[in-house]
């Protein structure tokens, strides 16, 4: 279950993303206040389904996070431009040695219910994190001691030095504050409070979330009333409750219908790259796909060009490594291109004679679908045969795991910091190398990465890392695709957040 | 089953009510267009392969999306394959399906429902609540059920809809058995020391094949359909090999731009179902005794 976590969940991360930075969503901006309760309307908003449960900490659905952007906050937060920008800590020191953090945290802060945030909110969270192996702990794992000198100071003691620790507290609402009356009363799953612009109000299962805004919020009331998110699955109805004015916001658009609404007079389409990125995967622990020929030799057979416009009809940049153009962790690589008669050789060399590779895509994720149909057709000239199962996710998550596939295809949203990702994926000792890939120079290299504090020796690293990683195969990059959302003019001051995160705290309703 | 004319005694009027049945069968006019259009269903499928004018499986994204034309009939899908070449072969695919599924259930169906039929007793009482048992589940979610434990794929599917359709088959056979149990040349037979599975091959099964025949020809119309949606499902036959069910899921995402990806795999369904209905209902009117009695008169 564990790649669930960032490919659903950890959507709230940062994408380092230069194009869409029009506000400053973090400070308080032009958030006056004035139009706290009743002033405004309440925003309706279509998500293509329905929370699992509503506990940030807990769960890893990112319909669940795409209500609770709303509704929690954490210690610093991303920005537009995927920097780290203070949230409930004002500002922080960091010591010499690296090895503590002192946050100092805003004044005045409240509970939805009331209750003052103090930093022993902040230890009782981190510390339900790490202390029931939350799915997120891992991002804790340097994280020794947590401790609260007083009220509004937190002091984190490292093992070792930890560059992205920024990263791992506030890249999405997994890490979010919690109430620990809250977390106590259970009632944290299905009645949430926390800190946020908005509080919750009503769950009707199967039909819609309600929140209200919060008189009280640290960054300035919000001007409309509330947020009702409802749970649209269906493209063609989600577009529709757009286009008919039911709904002023939504995210439930398939890349095929971006070209047609993009002549629409009445809908304001915002597609902006993301950190996004889908990867093929072979399993190492199979024959022949130990020999890293054999892997080289998929590389160089599939089409990308066809897969990357087949899948996202040109809402898609490609990308031979995880990291997209825009990210300061940005490394250039272009190694493989389409090209057969290197794919035969390479298989001659490593001794296939064609053979079955068994796909594993999945409904829920339809690209996974379609570019193993592609992917099936380039292969077949090499006399490899590609079977394609398309179980449904879950089962999908144990198959890989357990290791049952030769070949799957799968994406990890929301990235922030190289080491979220390709430690992970790639060292020995990933939780999510299912691929099984082991290179002690790669090891080397990540656990370098991690603690270096220089950022251009850390940036070096990481480049190498990626390089021996891609030229060996353990993933085979394809591409990041693009966020896509879609509103109408009377919602103004909305931005696409490239991380996926989405705020409302800033927008307006103008009558309509 | 009780008219002159059905009784298996004399060979020669067996013979005769064979051709009578399909004179009869040939004067209606929906069932014999029916007939043509299963004909010609079943001449593509068999013929795909070679006849068919692109491969299923020629991916070429750069004409992806392309509406019906010269070059393609019927148009292209979203990775510029040929719906037609596509469709053609699907339905290979689909009645390949629907006939070993339905050969299965009446295999497995029939001899269940004869044994419990002709024995009765405590052996017909045990039979027939297994039988109800499946009965209780819906059609779709017990295929499904059986599709989930096993692997999806082409065998499973067949499988799955022979499982489901089988009690169905037990039931027409049971009840059809109960009715021949007590005609005078079983009751000979059996005087006569006839062994049981004798008695059951050569007295009860012939005398109960019309509405076996006409409860197959309605089966594979309702396999065509549950295949269709186990592949919907994606449950059926898996992608890249079309099937009908498959390249309508496949068209969901692409109704408002792509109309034919969705209206010609959805129109080969409606006429393959629509003409083995049809053409069921009309083997019913003959094979019926009192149905085909009434047609007879009419006819003189």
């Amino acid at each position: 279950m564990r790649r669930a976590a960032p490919l659903t969940a950890a959507v709230a991360g940062l994408a380092l993303l230069a194009a869409c930075s029009t506000g400053e969503p973090v400070d308080m901006g032009e958030g006056t206040g004035s139009g706290a309760e009743g002033g405004g309307q309440t925003l309706h908003v279509a998500i293509g389904g329905e929370p699992d449960q509503l506990d940030p900490n807990k769960t890893s659905s990112y319909f669940s996070f795409q209500v609770l952007e709303n509704v929690y906050d954490t210690l610093v937060e991303t920005d537009a431009n995927l920097e780290m920008q203070p949230a409930l800590a004002e500002s922080w020191d960091i010591s010499d040695d690296q090895l503590t953090w002192t946050f100092h945290l805003r004044e005045g802060v409240t509970f939805h219910d009331g209750s003052e945030f103090t930093s022993e909110d902040v230890v009782y969270s981190y510390n339900r994190i790490i202390d029931e192996e939350l799915s997120n702990a891992w991002k804790f794992t340097a994280i020794e001691d947590i401790a609260a000198p007083d009220d509004l100071t937190v002091e984190i003691t490292l093992s070792q030095p930890t560059p992205n620790l920024l990263s791992n507290l506030g890249g999405f609402k997994g890490m979010a504050i919690v109430d620990q009356a809250n977390v106590e009363s259970d009632e944290i799953t299905t009645a949430p409070v926390g800190t946020g612009p908005f509080s919750f109000e009503e769950w009707t299962s199967g039909d819609h979330i309600t929140l209200t805004a919060n008189p009280d919020y640290w960054g300035g009331a919000p001007e409309i009333a509330g947020v009702e998110f409802q749970f649209i699955s269906e493209p063609s109805t989600a577009l529709a409750a757009l286009q008919s004015g039911e709904v002023q916001w939504t995210d439930v658009i398939p890349p095929q219908q971006v070209e047609r609404l993009q002549g629409e007079d009445q809908i304001e389409l915002g597609v902006a790259p993301s950190s996004d990125y889908w990867y093929l995967a072979l399993n190492e622990a199979n024959e022949p796909w130990d020999d890293v020929r054999a892997r080289q030799a998929i590389a160089y057979a599939i089409d990308r060009e066809a897969i990357i416009q087949a899948v996202s009809y040109g809402n898609a940049a490609a990308n031979q490594l995880a990291i997209p153009e825009q990210s300061i962790w940005y490394s250039e690589y272009s190694t493989y291109s389409t090209d057969l008669d290197k794919a035969q050789e390479l298989l001659d060399e490593a001794g296939v004679t064609g053979g079955t590779i068994d796909f594993m895509a999945t409904t829920e994720y339809p690209e996974t679908v379609t570019a193993a149909q592609i992917i099936a057709s380039n292969l077949e000239p090499l006399g490899i045969d590609v079977e394609i199962r398309q179980p449904d996710f879950s089962t999908w998550l144990d198959e890989q795991n357990s290791g049952s596939f030769d070949l799957l295809m799968m994406g990890w949203l929301g990235n922030i910091d190289p080491d979220d990702f390709y430690y992970n994926q790639h060292h020995t000792d990933g939780t999510s190398n299912a691929q099984g890939y082991s290179n002690p120079e790669v090891d080397q290299l990540l656990e370098d990465a991690r603690t270096e504090t220089d950022q251009d020796a850390r940036y070096d690293l990481y480049a190498e890392a990626a390089t021996i990683i891609a030229d060996e195969a353990s993933y085979i990059y394809l591409y990041n695709p693009s966020v896509i959302q879609a509103w109408t003019p009377e919602l103004a001051g909305y931005e696409v957040m490239p991380d996926r995160a989405i705020r409302f705290r800033d927008v307006q309703l103008m009558e309509g | 089953m009780s008219t002159t004319e059905d009784r298996p005694t004399a060979e020669g009027r067996v013979g005769e009510a064979r051709l009578g049945s399909l004179r009869l069968l040939a004067a209606s006019p929906v069932t014999v267009a029916a007939a043509v259009v299963l004909v010609v269903v079943v001449i593509v499928a068999l013929t795909a392969q070679w006849i068919a004018p692109y491969g299923i499986n020629d991916v070429d994204v750069s004409r992806a999306l392309q509406g019906p034309s010269g070059a393609h009939p019927l148009g292209t899908d979203d990775l510029g394959r040929d719906i037609l070449s596509r469709v053609m072969v699907a339905a290979g695919t689909s009645l390949q399906v629907a006939l070993v599924s339905v050969v299965f259930a009446f295999c497995v169906g029939v001899p269940i429902g004869i044994v419990s039929g002709y024995v009765g007793g405590w052996l017909d009482t045990v039979l027939m609540r297994i039988v109800d048992v499946m009965f209780a589940f819906p059609v779709l979610l017990l295929a499904l059920a059986i599709v989930a434990i096993l692997q999806p794929g082409l065998a499973t599917t067949m499988l799955a809809i022979g499982i489901v359709f089988t009690p169905i088959f037990a039931r027409v056979a049971r009840a059809s058995t109960l009715s021949v149990r007590v005609e005078p040349y079983v009751q000979v037979a059996q005087t006569m020391g006839t062994p049981w599975y004798r008695i059951m091959g050569r007295h009860v099964l012939p005398n109960i094949t019309g509405p076996l025949i006409v409860q197959t020809s309605l089966s594979l119309a309702f396999a065509i359909l549950s295949e269709a949606a186990l592949s919907f499902l994606g449950l059926g036959i898996q992608p890249p090999d079309p099937s009908w069910g498959g390249m309508l899921f496949a068209a969901q995402g692409f109704v408002s731009q792509a109309w034919w990806m969705s209206v010609f795999p959805g129109l080969a369904i409606f006429v393959t179902v629509l003409a083995c209905n049809l053409l069921g209902d009309g083997l019913r009117d003959v094979l019926d005794p009192k149905q085909r009695t009434r047609i007879e008169a009419r006819q003189r």
